[in-house]
């Protein structure tokens, strides 16, 4: 058969990364800052993932929250939820980790590029996002309004403070965060992401949202942004499945006819509405009849 | 047109004797384990190879993706050191069947297509596959899928005949088999014989889909068929024996193992079955096809809905293996039918 050329790099095999910093976060992330070998950028676009490996326990899809415009450094974000990812909060610092990637479509840079954005996280949503933030701030002229809408579940439970409190005093960042119950120091906003996004005042033909979080926040917020005008066309998801390879073979990411991890996992609205198996994009409750 | 030739069974022997000498030639062998089934195994000698078998239980991509295939591994005993696996050496692999030469080649275009599998493509290109005509049993369908007569990837196929075997030459390599083998030209006569065994084999194959591949498509992408997806998920157990079995399954997961000595390891992948619970479990919980009869939807969608989409082609060839092998007898022919049937019913004119 013929060999087809180009895709080595692509295979199972990681390179091994450094970690250059580990930080905990909150009490269930961890923020790490890489570096390849030979200090090789990792040459991604924000919105795509890498796939990173503790070696004898696993690998697990994570998205760089770093943008490509800041040097030759990469950063994770890790919410500990299972085993691949409770080791590496135990001994990323001190060990050598794989990486492969990066890997999937990230955010579609050409059609925001002059636009306004909404920009909607909820929860670890903000890693994805924080890559596409910094590269919009890094090359602010060429974009419009920047709104960015960050929910959490408390105030200590909130990711990148110090960067929130960068885009807050900046005036060319419009930054809501909100948290679902505050505390006694809070001072923000409460209540779901999704209120004040219903009360921007918004130029829909020109702008385009992302929106990135927990299941639920799918639906909630694409409805908001429905009555603003928006579109199925102009409306961008970042999902998450079941990764095994990252390069659309295993088929564990399988959403209907699309692989998360190679068509996406950043994907037009549009795309989903008809494949049942985007349940962020449906209501689960109605019967999949197809 | 394919060169054809005639090879006496005594050429074909010394030229399988002389292969086994030069490298491993798996073939068809009997298990010992269970008279009367086969499976692909590398064969000592010549006379280990059963030309009449029916099928295999596992098919012969186990050749080039094994059902544990190890990547590479690692030593963290001072700084982290991995080591590539290499994927064998040149083997030949022979005696497959139309249906499981259909099966590779579609599994060609699914790991070759960007970004390709290195891993299966080195392996793929260091087999010789010599193909054999085969005798089908009830469970077989190859008809309705096309693959009665699939031919590629085979370099050398043989159509058994009284006076010893019809081998067309696919490939160059093909021919080069045949360069030191006794052979003659084949007659008209001997192809004609070739074409009469393959007629009596097409006759010989009962179970029929009752529609066309790509109206398959067309009424699994329109939908409506829940009550037949929920009926089946009801005798189904989520065993993943369908997958196991199949040519044209390729699913797997990658995990890792760790020495007695916690420092070494290695990294491998294994087959997977879209049909067991945790498939498209997520962490924190979520499965994306938490209930049977979405897995088992998901499984005719593949086949015959998406990678035919994609890639042209169903991921069947009919082999019947699924069938065969399924613990709560469910028949794939019957489902599709039933499938079909479903369609009619509610979209009669
Ligand atoms: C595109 C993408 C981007 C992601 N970005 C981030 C991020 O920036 N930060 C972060 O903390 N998490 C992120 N996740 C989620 C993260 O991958 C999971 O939390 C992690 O895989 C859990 O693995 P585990 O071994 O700790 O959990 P366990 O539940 O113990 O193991 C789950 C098993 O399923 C496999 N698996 C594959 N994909 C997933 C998945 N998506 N969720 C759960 N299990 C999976 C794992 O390999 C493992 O074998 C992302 C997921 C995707 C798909
Ligand atoms: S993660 Fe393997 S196919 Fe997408």
């Amino acid at each position: 058969m013929k060999e087809p050329t180009g895709y080595e790099k692509l295979g199972y095999v990681p390179e091994i990364a450094h970690v250059l910093k580990a930080v905990p976060m909150t009490e269930q992330e961890i923020f790490l800052d890489l570096r390849l070998p030979g200090k090789t950028e990792l040459g991604h676009a924000p919105g795509q993932f890498v796939q990173v490996s503790l070696m004898g326990i696993g690998e697990v899809p994570i998205s760089i929250c770093s943008s490509p415009t800041r040097g030759d450094t990469f950063q994770l974000c890790i919410r500990e939820a299972g085993t691949v990812t409770h080791g590496l909060h135990r001994i990323a610092r001190y060990a050598q980790l794989g990486i492969r990637g990066p890997f999937g479509k990230g955010f579609p840079l050409a059609e925001l590029f002059g636009r306004d954005l909404v920009l909607v996280a909820g929860g670890l949503g903000i890693a994805p996002l924080r890559s596409l933030i910094t590269y919009i701030l890094d090359r602010r002229e060429d974009f419009g309004r920047l709104i960015v809408i960050y929910g959490g579940k408390n105030p200590r439970t909130l990711l990148f403070k110090e960067d929130l409190a960068d885009w807050d005093k900046r005036s060319d960042v419009e930054l809501i965060v909100t948290v679902d119950r505050g505390d006694e120091t809070w001072q923000g906003r409460t209540g779901v992401a999704t209120e004040p996004l219903a009360e921007l005042d918004l130029q829909a033909v020109n702008t385009r949202a992302v929106v990135i979080g927990p299941p639920v926040l799918y639906r909630f917020a694409a409805m908001a942004l429905f009555e603003h005008g928006l579109t199925p066309e102009t409306i961008f998801f970042s999902l998450e499945r079941n990764f095994h390879c990252g390069i659309g073979k295993c088929g564990h990411c399988q959403l209907n006819d699309l692989y998360v991890c190679q068509d996406g996992p950043v994907f037009r609205l549009a795309r989903l509405l008809d494949r049942i198996e985007a349940v962020e994009a449906w209501a689960p409750e109605e019967d999949q009849d197809r | 047109m394919t060169a054809t030739h005639l090879i006496s069974e005594d050429a074909f022997a010394s030229l399988l004797d002389r292969l086994i000498q030069d490298m491993p030639v798996m073939g068809p062998v009997e298990r010992r384990d269970q008279p009367g089934f086969y499976r692909f195994d590398r064969l000592e000698k010549t006379a280990d190879l059963q030309v009449a078998y029916t099928t295999t239980t596992i098919p012969p991509k186990k050749f080039f993706f094994p059902p544990v295939d190890e990547m590479f591994t690692f030593d963290q005993s001072g700084p982290l050191h991995i080591e590539e696996q290499a994927e064998g050496s040149p083997f030949v692999l022979v005696g497959v069947h139309p249906c499981d030469l259909a099966a590779i080649e579609a599994l060609d275009a699914a790991y070759a297509f960007p970004p390709a599998d290195m891993r299966w493509i080195r392996r793929r290109k260091q087999a010789v596959i010599i193909g054999m005509e085969c005798r089908p049993d009830d469970y077989c369908f190859c008809t309705s899928l096309g693959t009665a007569d699939a031919r590629a990837p085979a370099d050398l196929f043989l159509t058994p005949l009284d006076e010893g075997y019809l081998a067309e030459v696919h490939s160059p390599m093909g021919s080069v088999l045949l360069s030191d083998t006794a052979a003659r030209q084949a007659t008209k006569n001997d192809r004609k014989a070739a074409e009469q065994v393959l007629q009596r084999k097409i006759e010989a194959v009962t179970a029929r889909l009752t529609t066309s591949v790509s109206q398959l498509a067309d009424i699994l992408e329109y939908g409506g068929l829940t009550a037949v997806w929920r009926e089946t998920a009801e005798r189904c157990y989520s065993c993943g024996s369908c997958n196991i079995t199949c040519p044209t399954c390729f699913c797997f997961s990658i995990e890792d193992t760790l020495d007695a000595d916690l420092s070494g390891g290695q990294r491998q992948r294994s087959w997977d079955a879209c049909q067991l619970l945790d498939f498209a479990r997520v962490a924190g919980g979520h499965n994306f096809r938490g209930d049977r009869w979405q897995r088992v939807r998901h499984r005719w969608h593949r086949k015959f809905l998406y990678l035919y989409r994609r890639f042209g082609r169903p991921y069947c060839t009919g082999c019947g293996r699924c069938s065969r092998a399924c613990t709560a007898d469910i028949n794939i022919v019957d489902i599709t039918n039933r499938l079909v049937a479903h369609f009619q019913q509610e979209h009669k004119p």
